[in-house]
């Protein structure tokens, strides 16, 4: 509801720059029927001049229209983002139902569902699916758990607080392939400082990279690495804006530190939790690079996630309409996160 | 409910350059069972400081806060068994207004839920809010925001309230209608309560006593008519009271007291009164002042010009100034403020007659700032009262 009166508001404001202009002033006039009634038995002009008079009007009010005016603004952007975005989506829908593989042109004469026939029966695909979705929840709990922990000690006023948030925030600032590559470094089986900390205390080693039971959890850990200083950015910015006598008045009504928490602030930060859990959650399901880093195209059994099983399918194996099969099954499900988000935006009036 | 001392008590910031800020110094009140206390004084007094001491919001530098015989000092804000309203009011914007008002309840005490939720009930009903308790604050005016943390603290029925500023963020008319609801409702539960305030009027009006700060000291505790009558200093004198009271620095030179503007002989008593003082500033409240058309008939009437006049429909508030020749705007130039009837008509007047009737004086050391000498009424204050 608030968004729409605040679209009625901006639309105002367009017709207010306008009426600077005397043109649109004399189609307000013309365009009611009181003021063409008044015209006619005046009879200060013809039938036909009415008419020719009516039609220029209708052209001015077309070319004066909100919307032709505002062409020059939005259709650049909307036909370049329709052509190379929404176009290729659609294509790349248009493929995933043919049997393209290999090299040569696309045969477009034999439509079907069959890629996404075989996709059902694909256990790679499941496994796929099911680590793609564990990633996705476990990153971003974690993530989140983590950030807000951090963003609450960093809040509460200590020194070098500036400091702290830099070197938390610094590995966000870095390119995937290189924390791929020094994670893969870490978890080394035999020269990796992991294994080498476990080995201090009689345990291990482990093949943090090898084991398919391992695996899932090292990636996850080594994202969740990268990734918790951001979520403690967006938390402490919250934070900061809730006011100090929230806690006071928690404090004074006889709550300890963990209810403060729990039962006054946390429920304020639903709203960072929300836009952060976005972000996370579709990173999560394109954590192609960092993954294309540490193993190329073939990830250990228990690390395959669609996004690997696509590239793979696609660019290694050239079954092209597989590999677009796999993409739809992934955009629907980042459709599937993102839609209720934006939707929520939107009724709120943040859209 | 409880008797609350502060004993010597002391606070020191310390800034980021390690310079000591003292913003209360050695404040002692002892505030009795079911006593309103007002602690008023202009901003950045202390008065906001000695409250979240008591709260536990701050720590004590030096002194201690004692209810009834348990020193309070080092027990967190969480155990003292107070309730607090905040200027900004803090209400929890995620609860609704019963959640709110339950919220202090199930976090301090171990009653069951029905029995919470029966008590939130009858203070929302005593409160008039009962028709809100399922909204949320941001759903509610600013009067009812005010309402719902009125009865977040009176559901609790805590040893003591504390209340910094909690009605200045209300507009004039229901800010006055809330005072005297705030003053039934204390009177009712009989709670002792300390109310921070910046507002004199507040001051005068709600309290059981008064207790006036400035610069973190304490200037003096007092009934309201205690502190109007009989001010201990200078800083108390202009403090309370609006307009404030007129004040005339001068020096007494036998049995008069001379000044740049003029000579005003003082009796004999008062002139014993005064053995030994030489610089002194003279206090009296405007409504004191006789104002009247006739010539001067005695030497204790003044010739001045009407300068501006302020009708307030139940009194005039009248500015005079002596005859200095030029009319322009200066600091420097004495300027008495008399209030008159409403009624009397003193348009196109442009002197009076202005008597400075002698009991009604307040003298002041105007070295030290102590009084020296207040009016005298008939009968004495404490019988007023």
């Amino acid at each position: 509801m608030r968004s729409r009166a605040r679209h009625a508001r901006s639309d105002d404001g367009g017709c207010d720059g306008r009426a600077d202009r005397p043109a649109s002033l004399a189609d307000a006039a013309e365009n009611s029927p009181d003021a063409s009634a008044l015209r006619s038995d005046g009879g200060v002009a013809g039938e036909t001049a009415i008419t020719d008079d009516y039609e220029r009007t209708r052209l001015q009010r077309w070319r004066d229209s909100d919307f032709v005016q505002s062409v020059p603004f939005w259709l650049p952007p909307f036909l370049l983002m329709g052509f190379f975005v929404y176009a290729a989506i659609g294509w790349n829908f248009l493929i995933s139902l043919t049997e393209y593989s290999g090299f040569g042109d696309i045969d477009y004469s034999t439509i079907g569902l069959h890629n996404y026939v075989e996709l059902v029966a694909d256990a790679g695909f499941w496994a796929a699916t099911r680590n793609t979705l564990v990633l996705l929840v476990a990153f971003t709990l974690a993530c989140l758990v983590l950030g807000l922990s951090l963003a609450i000690l960093l809040d509460r006023k200590i020194r070098f607080e500036r400091t702290f948030r830099t070197i938390y925030l610094l590995p966000f600032a870095l390119s995937f392939i290189v924390t791929a590559q020094f994670w893969m470094w870490m978890y080394n089986f035999d020269f990796g400082i992991i294994n080498g900390l476990f080995g201090l205390v009689g345990l291990g080693p482990y093949s943090w990279l090898g084991s398919p039971r391992l695996v899932l959890g090292s990636v996850i850990f080594a994202l969740m690495w990268q990734f918790s200083g951001y979520t403690m950015v967006v938390y402490l910015a919250a934070l900061r804006a809730i006011p100090g006598d929230q806690y006071e008045a928690a404090r004074v009504d006889g709550a300890n530190t963990l209810k403060l928490y729990w039962r006054v602030i946390i429920p304020q930060l639903k709203p960072a939790t929300v836009s952060a859990s976005v972000v996370l959650v579709l990173f999560a399901l394109k954590a192609f690079d960092f993954l294309y880093a540490i193993w190329g195209f073939r990830p250990r059994r228990g690390a395959d996630i669609l996004a690997t099983k696509m590239v793979r399918e696609a660019f290694q194996r050239q079954e092209w309409a597989y590999g677009a099969s796999i993409a739809i099954v992934l955009f629907i499900l980042s459709l599937a996160i993102i839609a209720p988000y934006l939707y929520q935006q939107y009724t709120q009036g943040n859209l | 409910m409880a008797r609350t001392t502060l004993e010597h008590i002391t606070k020191v910031f310390t800034d980021d350059n390690a310079n000591d800020i003292v913003a209360v110094d050695d404040v002692s009140i002892e505030i009795e069972d079911g006593e309103f206390l007002v602690l008023v004084g202009p901003s950045g007094c202390g008065k906001s400081t000695t409250l979240r001491m008591v709260a536990g919001l701050e720590t004590i530098t030096d002194g201690r806060i004692r209810l009834d015989d348990r020193v309070i000092n080092d027990l967190p804000a969480q155990d003292r068994d107070i309730a607090m309203v905040f200027q900004s009011y803090a209400l929890y914007p995620h609860m609704t207004v019963r959640g709110n008002m339950a919220f202090g309840l199930e976090e301090s005490t171990d009653l069951p839920d029905e029995e919470i939720d029966a008590l939130v009930t009858e203070t929302a009903e005593m409160l008039g809010i009962e028709g809100m308790l399922d909204r949320t604050p941001d759903e509610l005016s600013g009067g009812q925001q005010q309402r719902v943390a009125l009865g977040r603290a009176i559901v609790r029925d805590p040893d003591v309230f504390l209340m910094d500023e909690p009605l200045s963020n209300l507009d004039a008319k229901l800010r006055s209608q809330m005072r005297m609801e705030l003053q039934r409702l204390q009177e009712g539960l009989d709670t002792t309560t300390i109310y921070v305030t910046h507002d004199q009027t507040e001051a005068m009006t709600m309290g059981d006593r008064i207790a006036v700060l400035n610069d973190g000291k304490l200037q003096q505790v007092g009934t309201p008519l205690e502190c109007y009558h009989r001010p201990a200093n200078l800083f108390v004198a202009g403090f309370i009271g609006e307009p404030s009271m007129n004040m005339i620095t001068g020096t007494i030179d036998g049995d008069a007291f001379v000044s740049d503007e003029f000579t005003y002989p003082i009796s004999a008593d008062l002139a014993a009164e005064l053995e030994g003082v030489f610089d002194v500033t003279l206090g009296i409240r405007p409504e004191d002042l006789e104002l009247s058309t006739e010539e001067p008939e005695d030497s204790r009437a003044l010739s001045m010009i009407v300068d501006v006049v302020e009708p307030m429909g139940d009194e005039n508030v009248v500015y005079l100034r002596f005859d200095s020749g030029d009319v322009g705007i200066d600091d420097d130039q004495l300027v008495l403020i008399a209030t008159i009837d409403g009624i009397s008509d003193i348009a196109g007047i442009d002197r009076v007659s202005v008597r400075i009737p002698e009991e009604a004086l307040h003298v002041f050391s105007t070295e030290t700032g102590n009084a020296i000498r207040n009016r005298r009424l008939e009968g004495d204050v404490e019988r007023v009262v």
